[in-house]
């Protein structure tokens, strides 16, 4: 995400403090401190049953914390819970209308819901919201006759129709076409550009790496990792290094080894992994900046590699990295099952993958 | 220790766009609006829908059934409704016929029978009828509704959705209740009146003439009473119905769970009339006045008393009306601070 939202100052409208939920002795969300500010699109990841519901539930008041607090636009939500609702538009996971009503009144139900004015004093707002998610020409549908993405669409409205500060959407590209996909992209940087915070829970880090500026990664309820997407994907670098015969990768990895065990620090990790073609490359977790470094360390052992090219940081590496702890990239068996709970830029529908 | 300090600044609310209008935001307006989406919401249903037409029908259907006996009598020869001519056989103090039956005698012996036969199809009667099909088809029907309007949003899932739009849970609570009330009131002021209206309607094959002069101010409070008694009747059981559902979290639970109950109070009423019976003394006197705390046995004693205020030949309850109120007071206060406190406490999960 290259823009920040107009809004964007520093401003706490989400913090947490050391927030828990505890379902029996299972620990759903574990002393999480949480600190969405004004005006992000933040995104907020981990694998299925790593708390994030949970998180929401407690941050909208569905159900209460067994420990510590939540505070949103300055006010505790234990205290002021409606005067927060207010300001919040949500989907709490798959989005559930009326299914004997229309789209349109559903909307009006919501509406009326919302401490909006009843009747037709809002049918102009309902016509634009329905606007922005597309299904003006849907609207006296019966909603038990929606497509999936058609009710995740109709969520978004709802979320949208008071014209919240805050949007907390939960997995909003669930059922949708790749077409879909791409309109909920573009309308959340809309409507960061126009001042509002999301708060995207997603499981696919394509989609959140492409609109978010801040993230948080979840797991087994603990915060793993929280910040700014750009540094975190900066502090993930890596370097990687082809060279023209396997015997020299591998002879390659033994002495990056030996430079490590000698005190260089600053390479923090190194291993060999297949390339598309099938080919034997080493990876090196070291600063970008120090290609040239890393070149001559392997030129002084009469090692020339055929290529040598910082490999750029993505979410997903970075989400690999603190989540999936023992499995290692490359190992097969670990990568796939993790494909089934994480989405991957080859799986995105228009990725081109 | 909290990282977040205690006191912070609550940050100032932006400015909407135009096109949303906010309504008042004062409790009662926000939840006279929550009630008029309840019964929005009730209008749209088709099971609604369904719900009127049966009560309706059944309603129409019981007063039809009523002048089947009307038409019978017209139908039948005049002689039938004579008494039986004099002889031997017949035992001491019968009455009987001591000569051949003129055709003047004839006719009023038809018209005393088709008279008494058509009589519940006629105002004072065809009110208490109306009042009696709609205390048992109204009740039956709001539980559904009850059951429905309540357990639905839980099995549905539109709970979590009304839950994070702001206004505070007491208040959809509220709204809940508002909505079944004003179902309770309409449903059964619209039945009755349906009820005395076929009834008329009916009346017109028998050709006897409705005779006001039952009317005073007394019958007319009363039988507001009664309408009213009925109405609390359906509202207790709505009560019930919401309350079960709500713990159930489920339509099945408050709909079944209500018409069991209602139907235990009948069966269990004799049973504890039958042990009282057994048992002598104390405790069999104990256990015979236990059903005098039942819900329906409350809702009968208002309506014997309000009975025995109109006719004088019928006998007041043994219940008064003050405990019969105080009980169903207990239990409204019961079913509706249960509902609300664990709609309050819950957490709303899958």
């Amino acid at each position: 995400m290259d823009e920040l939202s107009p809004q964007y100052d520093g401003t706490p409208i989400i913090s947490t403090s050391r927030l828990t939920k505890a379902f029996g002795k299972l620990v759903a969300v574990n002393d999480l401190e949480l600190q969405v500010m004004r005006g992000d699109v933040f995104g907020f990841l981990g694998p299925n049953g790593s708390g994030k519901t949970t998180t929401i539930r407690m941050l909208l008041g569905l159900i209460r914390p067994t420990a510590g607090r939540a505070v949103l636009f300055g006010m505790d939500n234990a205290d002021q819970l409606p005067a927060i609702l207010r300001r919040i538009g949500a989907i709490v996971e798959t989005p559930v209308f009326y299914p004997y009503l229309s789209g349109l009144d559903n909307l009006r139900v919501v509406a009326a819901s919302s401490d909006m004015a009843s009747g037709k004093a809002n049918d102009r707002r309902l016509a634009e919201v329905l606007d922005i998610v597309e299904l003006r020409t849907y609207e006296n549908l019966t909603y038990r006759k929606y497509s999936l993405g058609m009710k995740q669409r109709l969520g978004i409205a709802a979320a949208l129709l008071s014209d919240p500060e805050l949007v907390m959407l939960d997995e909003p590209t669930n059922g949708l076409d790749p077409a879909g996909v791409i309109e909920i992209r573009r309308l959340i940087k809309r409507l960061s550009a126009l001042g509002k915070t999301i708060f995207l829970s997603s499981h696919v880090l394509y989609e959140v790496q492409q609109v978010c500026n801040r993230v948080a990664i979840l797991k087994k309820g603990n915060l793993l990792k929280q910040g700014n997407v750009t540094e975190l994907l900066a502090a993930s670098q890596q370097v990687e290094v082809r060279m023209n015969r396997d015997d020299e990768t591998n002879y390659a990895l033994h002495l990056i080894q030996q430079i490590q065990e000698q005190g260089a620090n600053w390479i923090t990790g190194a291993h060999i992994e297949q390339n598309k073609q099938g080919q034997g490359v080493l990876i090196l977790d070291a600063p970008v900046e120090r290609s040239a470094e890393i070149n001559a360390l392997l030129a002084r052992q009469s090692l020339f590699a055929a290529e040598i090219h910082p490999r750029a940081g993505s979410l997903e590496d970075l989400y690999l990295e603190v989540t999936a702890q023992g499995v290692q990239p490359g190992n097969a068996i670990g990568m796939e099952a993790l494909a089934s709970t994480v989405g991957t830029p080859a799986e995105m529908p228009g990725s081109g993958k | 220790m909290s990282s977040i300090p205690k006191s912070q600044q609550v940050m100032p609310t932006p400015r909407r766009q135009e096109s949303v209008i906010i309504g008042n935001q004062s409790y009662l307006s926000v939840l006279l609006r929550l009630i008029s989406v309840e019964l929005y919401k009730i209008r749209r249903r088709l099971m609604s829908k369904i719900l009127s037409i049966v009560a309706i029908a059944v309603m129409v259907v019981f007063f039809g059934i009523i002048s089947i006996g009307s038409i019978f009598v017209l139908a039948s020869p005049e002689a039938t409704f004579l008494p039986p001519p004099c002889t031997a056989n017949l035992p001491a103090g019968t009455l009987c016929l001591d000569h051949s039956p003129t055709q003047a005698e004839l006719d009023q012996a038809r018209q005393r029978a088709l008279t008494a036969v058509s009589s519940p199809l006629r105002p004072p009667d065809s009110v208490g009828t109306a009042l009696q099909v709609g205390s048992i088809i109204g009740l039956i029907l709001l539980i559904i509704l009850a059951g429905t309007i309540v357990g639905g949003e839980y099995s549905v899932g539109t709970v979590r959705l009304m839950f994070t739009r702001g206004p505070t849970r007491t208040q959809f609570f509220l709204s809940k209740v508002g909505a079944i009330l004003i179902c309770a009131v309409l449903g059964m002021l619209v039945l009755v009146l349906i009820g005395i209206l076929a009834g008329v309607l009916l009346n017109l094959f028998t050709g006897i003439g409705i005779d006001f002069s039952f009317f005073s101010g007394a019958w007319f409070l009363h039988t507001v009473l009664k309408l009213l008694i009925v109405m609390l009747e359906l509202f207790v059981y709505g009560m019930l119905a919401l309350c079960l559902s709500t713990l159930g979290r489920a339509t099945a639970a408050g709909v079944a769970g209500a018409l069991v109950w209602w139907g235990l109070e009948t069966i269990l009423g004799g049973f504890l009339f039958l042990i009282g019976n057994y048992f002598t003394g104390a405790f069999g006197n104990v256990i015979k006045a236990i059903p005098d705390y039942f819900i329906s046995n409350s809702i009968g004693a208002l309506l014997q008393n309000q009975d025995h205020y109109i006719t004088a030949t019928s006998q007041a309850s043994t219940i008064s009306d003050l405990q019969a109120l105080a009980t169903l007071v207990v239990y409204l206060a019961v079913f509706i601070g249960i509902a609300w406190w664990v709609n309050q406490k819950r957490d709303v999960t899958n």
